[in-house]
């Protein structure tokens, strides 16, 4: 089963609820410089007078063509093959950091060692029937976890409600 | 290559072969109106992780930022090990680890001796912001012999609660999913109530629509809001009675609720007369158009109902009027007691309706001796409503000594810092003859306290609970309770021996309390254990709307009162007002005008961030890591006048004090405010507030609005 993490800027808070989930299931120690694999973030900028502003949940994007997986010299880096999401063995790690120089997002970091950690998409509590920790977290919808198939059938119903919008037809209650 | 049975146990898989289980439990980190069901993750007898219970009747399996805090929380390197005897001076931080059985001893040679010397009464009894041990912790002062209990409902929720008493007789909560258009006064959510969230979503996706009036930009305005009112901070009942004009104006108003259910009709349409639009509009800084549109919506489309939020409107020294200007609405507009509208709630246990009853308040209260209080006669509303003392009188009181002298303090979690002018309070404690204290962790209060005794968390303990839709629980412990704490509760039933308090009940101990208190709900502690989740109890009965209308009103008149007659009792001896007038927030300070001059931002103390709750989770490094050092949130213009940027230190001051904070640039706040969490040992806002800039109707202190400025240090 391939699996997507998608995310909804128009449903999230930055309230880090998924980013404290990742370090309870991670065991983070912040005190001793670490930090979990998903962040979020308040984004804010003044263009023209006008604020703008996000709020944004980031981490390891598990890209369909992870630049970081052909990066790395030692093959520490590969797809699951349960899962499809991008996973690592860092045992052969021999932080080099070709890997997060691959990464547009920032993704891999490297622990006091010099071993590369990310976000692993909790593939393990997904083989076992559970959601990914930041997933299962998130109270407002703003991170869901679909199967391939699930993740098709919501871009195409995005689509049509769109359609159905700019026709115009939208608004069951005047 | 790690094996299949070590990937399993790192990723925290549960299971016989990892041997991790899942316990249910509770989170109590933040309010009762909350405790989310928690599935602890437990492996040798060590809380791993933890997730929200998907099946709780509440949370649905959600827990917020706080809440995903609760492993490290409660292994916070600072929690208490052992009970503690203060070896310094108070204040220095010194202590050395004793025995319980010491402990005890100690506090029967300390509260018998101020007992003895100085009545009864010179004993104070104190809860800090925990509040699942309370209705024990009550009978037990008044067992003991005291009236003198109180807690930190002093200036917590009971603000509205008082103002819709004496306005209706009972608090009321939007029935959203019957609504259809949702006035969001101070509604924030997002990091404050994330289930309220998922309530809203729906409500929105169902077409209702969406006001919210609140002087921020927040997630919430964001995502739901078709109007935002900006408002200016402390004006909420200047916007309320304009509102209510415009209504009656316009002829909105429902005629046959104000005829059948209403009293002081007439005198609130001539209080309403001053607020014309442009005049709110002037008040308020929202501007005309938005207000009417604002007003349209709500009071044309039916159903509707009001946010009900009690710390952020009620906070001002005029909040407890706002808050009752604003409750007019609904009788305005036949929301009140009406599907889809305001729907009055009881508790049944604890601050949570759960829809049926229990005996907690009588319980808790019919061993009141009756005798003057502290701060009786100050806040008679309180007084009238409240069978505590108004803990914003305690440090007066015992530097006073009036009208006689308190000598010792038994409290449990207190927080020095929750005292508006916590230098004030730390000179009371310091002067007392004994004083103890109870915690999790190593906090400001203790160092002041001469023993100091380790409870355990939530988790810890076996816990009573009840949830909306007629639910209880009794929870297991989910891990023994850590080091040598123990359960508040089972300290109090420990010195009711030790002290030889006389009261049946509390000599039985927590069960046969519980059991008392659980007559007539269907539910007995013993079938109560037979579960690990939340069980129905036999005895819910889902509220009718109209019923409470048809009963006829808890208020002297049996009526919605725009004009409350149990205010009414004050007038003349206290110079309260019986309609929900408007004052400007900073009335209260001699030449407004001049410090307005002087300090001419506002700031606002608490406004809620995802990662904190009062000081709980200041020490916690995950929750920290989000917002690692005090922060004040400022306006970007405002900034850019004092030569401030990002992350600069500033100092904010006050007529009061001043602190060292860092800056943070938005523009989310508006010009003029300034907004910084309070709690912070290192910075506790507390110094910024004044003790004497309470509302004079609840006693309730001004954090929301204190007249500042700030300046780059």
């Amino acid at each position: 089963m391939k699996y997507v993490i998608v995310f909804d800027p128009d449903r999230c808070s930055a309230c880090s609820a998924c980013a404290v989930a990742c370090m309870d299931q991670n065991d983070i120690d912040i005190q001793a410089g670490e930090r979990g694999y998903r962040r979020a973030f308040e984004w804010e900028s003044q263009v023209g007078g006008q604020a703008l502003c996000a709020y944004i949940s980031a981490s390891c994007l598990h890209c369909g063509d992870a630049p970081c997986i052909m990066a790395c010299p030692t093959g520490c880096l590969r797809r699951s093959l349960t899962t499809g999401l991008v996973i690592y063995d860092n045992s052969g790690c021999i932080g080099c950091r070709s890997c997060s120089l691959a990464c547009p997002f920032g993704a891999p970091r490297f622990r006091a060692d010099g071993k590369m950690v990310k976000c692993d998409g909790c593939h393990v509590r997904l083989e076992n029937g559970l959601k990914p920790a930041c997933v299962r977290a998130c109270a407002f919808d703003a991170l869901i976890c679909l199967t391939g198939g699930e993740y098709q059938k919501m871009l195409e119903e995005k689509a049509e409600s769109s359609l159905v919008k700019a026709l115009g037809v939208w608004g069951p209650r005047g | 290559m790690a094996s299949n049975l070590d990937r399993l146990i790192k990723a925290k898989i549960p299971g016989d072969e990892t041997g991790i289980s899942i316990r249910h439990s509770l989170c109590d980190i933040c309010t009762p109106v909350h405790h989310c069901g928690v599935d602890a993750y437990v492996k040798d007898g060590r809380v791993l992780k933890v997730e929200g219970t998907p099946d709780n009747p509440y949370n649905q399996g959600f827990l917020c930022t706080k809440g995903l805090c609760n492993r490290q929380y409660m292994y916070r390197e600072d929690r208490l090990r052992t009970p503690l005897k203060r070896v310094g001076a108070r204040g220095e931080g010194r202590f050395e680890p004793l025995g319980w059985d010491q402990a005890y001893a100690e506090i029967a040679r300390g509260l018998g001796a101020v007992k003895e010397k100085y009545g009864p009464h010179a004993v104070a009894f104190f809860s800090g912001y925990a509040k699942w041990y309370r209705p024990i912790f009550q009978r037990f002062a008044f067992a003991f012999g005291s009236v003198n209990y109180g807690t930190d409902d002093s200036v917590c929720n009971n603000s509205g609660v008082m103002g819709l008493k004496c306005t209706v007789g009972r608090v009321a909560k939007p029935d959203l999913k019957n609504s259809r258009v949702f006035l969001g006064w101070a509604f924030g959510g997002y990091y404050s109530a994330h289930m309220a969230v998922r309530g809203l979503r729906g409500f929105k996706d169902r077409g209702g629509k969406v006001i919210i009036i609140d002087p921020k930009i927040t997630p919430a305005v964001k995502h739901f809001a078709d109007l935002h009112l900006m408002i200016k901070t402390g004006t909420d009942g200047a916007l309320a009675l304009g509102m209510a004009r415009l209504i009656i104006d316009q002829g909105w108003v429902d005629r046959d609720y104000i005829r059948n259910h209403t009293c002081g009709y007439e005198d609130f349409t001539g209080l309403v007369r001053d607020f014309d639009l442009e005049t709110t509009a002037g008040i308020t800084g929202v501007p005309q158009e938005l207000i009417y549109e604002a007003t349209r919506l709500f009071a044309t489309i039916k159903p509707g109902c009001i946010n009900d939020s009690s710390s952020t409107v009620a906070h001002h020294a005029n909040g407890f009027q706002n808050y009752r200007a604003i409750a007019c609405l609904l009788a305005l507009t036949g929301n009140f007691d009406v599907a889809g509208g305001n729907l009055p709630v009881l508790d049944t246990y604890i601050y949570r309706p759960a829809g049926f009853s229990m005996r907690a308040a009588h319980f808790a209260g019919e061993l009141r001796p009756d005798y003057r209080h502290i701060g009786a006669g100050r806040f008679p509303i309180w007084d009238e409503l409240v069978p505590e003392f108004q803990a914003v009188d305690l440090a007066r009181h015992i530097l006073e000594e009036k009208p006689y002298p308190v000598k010792a303090l038994f409290t449990l979690g207190m927080n020095v810092k929750m005292f508006a002018g916590t230098d004030r309070m730390i000179e009371a404690l310091k002067s007392l003859d004994f004083f103890v204290n109870t915690d999790l962790f190593e906090t400001d209060t203790n160092k002041y306290a001469d023993l100091v005794l380790p409870v355990c968390s939530s988790l810890e303990r076996v816990d009573f609970k009840v949830y909306p839709g007629g639910y209880a629980f009794l929870t297991k412990a989910a891990v023994e309770p850590l080091y040598e704490s123990k359960r508040d509760v089972d300290i109090l039933f420990d010195l009711v021996k030790v002290l030889g308090i006389k009261d049946e009940l509390l000599e039985k101990g927590y069960e046969a309390c519980m059991d008392y208190m659980l007559e007539g709900s269907g539910l007995t502690m013993a079938e109560l254990k037979k579960h690990d989740k939340p069980v129905k109890a036999p005895a819910f009965k889902p509220y009718v709307p109209g019923d409470y209308t048809r009963e006829g009103y808890a208020t002297p008149s049996g009526k919605f009162e725009f004009s409350s007659r149990l205010i009414a009792k004050y007038r003349q001896s206290h110079g309260l007002d019986p309609l929900p007038a408007y004052r400007s927030p900073f009335a209260d300070e001699p030449d407004e005008e001049g410090r307005r001059k002087k300090y001419p931002l506002v700031l606002t103390t608490g406004t809620r961030l995802p990662n904190a709750i009062h000081s709980r989770l200041h020490g916690v490094p995950w929750a920290r890591s989000l917002r690692p050092e005090p922060t004040a949130d400022v306006n970007r213009h405002d900034a850019a006048a004092r030569g401030v940027a990002e992350g600069d230190d500033i100092e904010i001051v006050t007529d009061y004090g001043r602190l060292k904070v860092k800056a943070h640039l938005t523009s989310k706040v508006g010009s003029g405010n300034v907004h910084f969490f309070h709690g912070y040992s290192e910075a506790n806002a507390n110094l910024l507030i004044g003790p004497h800039r309470v509302d004079p109707y609840s006693g309730f202190p001004a954090y929301k609005s204190n007249l500042c400025d700030f300046m780059k240090s």
